[in-house]
């Protein structure tokens, strides 16, 4: 997996020695990733893939899962592999992993996943530094393709968190990538998260967000296009999409799947933008170009803003812009601005 | 006759079927035509004088023998008139089902359409609606807007002495009963638009709790059993991995300036 190339294991206790109050939490369909200032004038994110596997419970599974120190849970009578672990064993085994989240939300079809989602957010927050202490988490915007309803699923973590002592606050995930990538421009643009179920979009002017809405595509829908036309499990797909391609300069026909339903992706969401934003009213009337800043996960391929721009070159924008532009922590961006607004709610 | 018939039927054996593109991509810009009626011609001429030659029947019978060959032709070249007609009635039955197919494929896009307008407008409705009750919530220590107060409460008072004049009107004993129920049914209709215009102000004023049930619900409950329980794991002594990440302080620093704490 690219995009973790620089991740590096270290011990859980680590979050524990955090000096800024005030947490931010990225719940992502793929991904959850925890933000917390550390002592050195960083910030530290933990982060694990949002994925589960059952696999039979027997004495020689479990303690060859405790020695090889991978993460499980006895559930119901059976060993459930847990995060990134999941994921690896399901490509080996040609198995598909458990989604407990779907196109942003909490999935209908996997109820019983929670006490296991509990776990992994438990693990990745680490216990508050004070009672009641704020954690802003990432919820999406209600979608322009799909009817979704965001009350339940911000209700259900909302509910998790404080039960695990702290405050929960809910922010919208674009508005979270103004608050991570666009101080230059005074919070002022257009902050684009690229998720693993959704693409989120927010325009801000001066940290206030002026419009927030979703699509219901992201890197769940081209794992699922590119697993059908190769006849392969999602979790294959997605294998071959982190491997490190660059969707400008395929290799094979399996790359030029993946960079096919890429470049349709980015192109059916700035589609989206573009006709949601020529249809809003009260729109703020922007003296000088914004900024667009991609983030997310899915954006990180290679090759990624330079198709974006490439399509966003095609349409006829109907907002002046700047910069755009893709976050050099794509991957963690998102639970970066929860932290950043965690941490000014905190003063 | 069976050899006419035989070389018929190889004749049709071995041609092919070639489109115009087709031809044009094997590079040949014209081509040779000969109608199918000549070769028959041409293969019952070889035929007479063959069967003339050799002696083995009378003239007589070698006319006969060539009016049967035509009819015979004729016969086969009727049959494949028949399936070229067929061959297009089908064609054309095709182009009017993809025809069709666009259609319906261009509505679908044309109501999507419309769908992700009529959303986007509802998602503005209920913005200038949240900003409404936002803007009603931040002055409702000092109380609401006095001139939606005033509003609400004229048009509440209007309402009541409405409601009063109809409950006099029901219990007064008049002559003209039947004119004083049409005056009730008249005056419930305009307490009616009164009450849907007093809960459009409420909305507004951010009371909408008050006549709709829009305040934010606590899902805790549902989901105690599911996150409470205890679950053997192993999570204790498994390693996270980090990310380290640039610091937020430059942020924090640009939102307090904007917030005017800097």
């Amino acid at each position: 997996m690219t995009e973790q190339d620089d991740i590096t294991p270290t011990a859980a206790q680590t979050t524990e020695t955090a000096v800024g109050l005030g947490k931010g939490l990225d719940v992502g369909t793929a991904n959850l990733a925890a933000a917390v200032q550390n002592d050195e004038g960083g910030i530290t994110v933990n982060v694990e893939r949002n994925a589960f596997l059952d696999i039979p419970s027997d004495v020689y599974s479990k303690n060859m899962l405790t020695k090889l120190k991978v993460p499980y849970v006895v559930h119901n009578s059976k060993l459930v592999v847990i995060g990134e672990a999941a994921f690896e064993l399901a490509n080996v085994f040609g198995r598909e992993t458990r989604r407990p989240m779907a196109d942003g939300l909490v999935s209908p079809s996997e109820q019983d996943a929670l006490p296991m989602m509990k776990m992994i957010i438990q693990k990745i927050l680490g216990e508050p530094q004070q009672a009641g202490e704020s954690c802003y988490f990432s919820v999406p915007a209600e979608s322009l393709d799909v009817d979704n309803n965001v009350v339940y699923h911000q209700g259900l973590f909302e509910s998790l968190i404080n039960k695990l002592g702290y405050t929960a606050h809910a922010i919208n995930e674009g508005h979270a990538v103004v608050f991570s990538e666009l101080a230059e421009s005074d919070f002022t643009g257009i902050g684009l998260s690229f998720g693993g179920g959704m693409a989120n979009a927010c325009i801000a002017y001066k940290s206030i967000p002026c419009l927030s809405f979703s699509v219901a595509r992201g890197g769940d829908w081209i794992d699922k296009n590119v697993a059908n036309v190769l006849g392969v499990p999602c979790s294959k797909a997605t294998a071959i999409k982190e491997r490190g391609i660059d969707i400008r300069d395929p290799q094979n026909r399996e790359e030029e799947a993946v960079a096919i339903y890429y470049r349709s992706l980015i192109s059916y969401v700035l589609e989206n933008i573009k006709s949601r934003f020529e249809s809003g009213q009260n729109m703020p009337n922007f003296n000088e170009p914004i900024d667009i800043a991609c983030a997310g996960g899915t954006s990180m391929v290679g090759g990624f803003i330079e198709v974006f721009r490439e399509e966003f070159a095609k349409i006829d924008f109907p907002i002046p812009i700047g910069r755009i532009f893709r976050s050099e922590e794509a991957l963690t961006a998102v639970s970066k601005g929860c932290l950043v607004a965690a941490a000014i709610g905190e003063d | 006759m069976e050899s006419v018939d035989d070389i018929k039927e190889q004749l049709s054996a071995r041609a092919r079927t070639a489109t115009l593109e087709e031809l044009a991509d094997q590079g040949r810009k014209r081509v040779r035509l000969i109608r199918a009626e000549h070769v028959a011609q041409m293969i019952t001429a070889a035929v007479n004088h063959a069967v003339q030659d050799a002696g083995l029947l009378p003239p007589e019978q070698v006319d006969a023998l060539v009016e049967k060959s035509r009819d015979e032709f004729r016969a086969v070249v009727r049959d494949r008139e028949l399936e070229v007609q067929a061959a297009r009635d089908a064609q054309e039955q095709l182009e009017a089902s993809e025809q069709e197919l666009a259609d319906v494929q261009a509505r679908f896009l044309e109501l999507t359409q419309e769908l992700a307008l009529a959303r986007s407008e509802l998602q503005q409705v209920r913005g200038e609606l949240a900003d409404a009750q936002q803007g009603a919530d931040a002055g409702a220590p000092e109380g609401a807007d006095p001139t939606s107060s005033e509003v609400v409460r004229a048009l509440s008072e209007e309402l009541a002495a409405l409601r009063a004049n109809v409950g006099q009107q029901a219990v007064a004993p008049t002559s003209e009963a039947a004119d004083a129920s049409a005056f009730a049914a008249a005056l419930d209709k305009l307490a009616g638009t009164l009450n849907d215009r007093l809960d459009t102000f409420g909305k507004k004023m951010g009371i909408s709790a008050a006549v709709a049930g829009d305040a934010p619900v606590d899902f805790g409950g549902m989901f105690r059993e599911d996150v409470d329980q205890s679950l053997e794991s192993n999570m204790d002594d498994i390693q996270l991995k980090q990310k380290a990440g640039g610091g937020i302080a430059d942020n924090l620093a640009k939102l307090k300036k904007l917030k005017g704490g800097g």
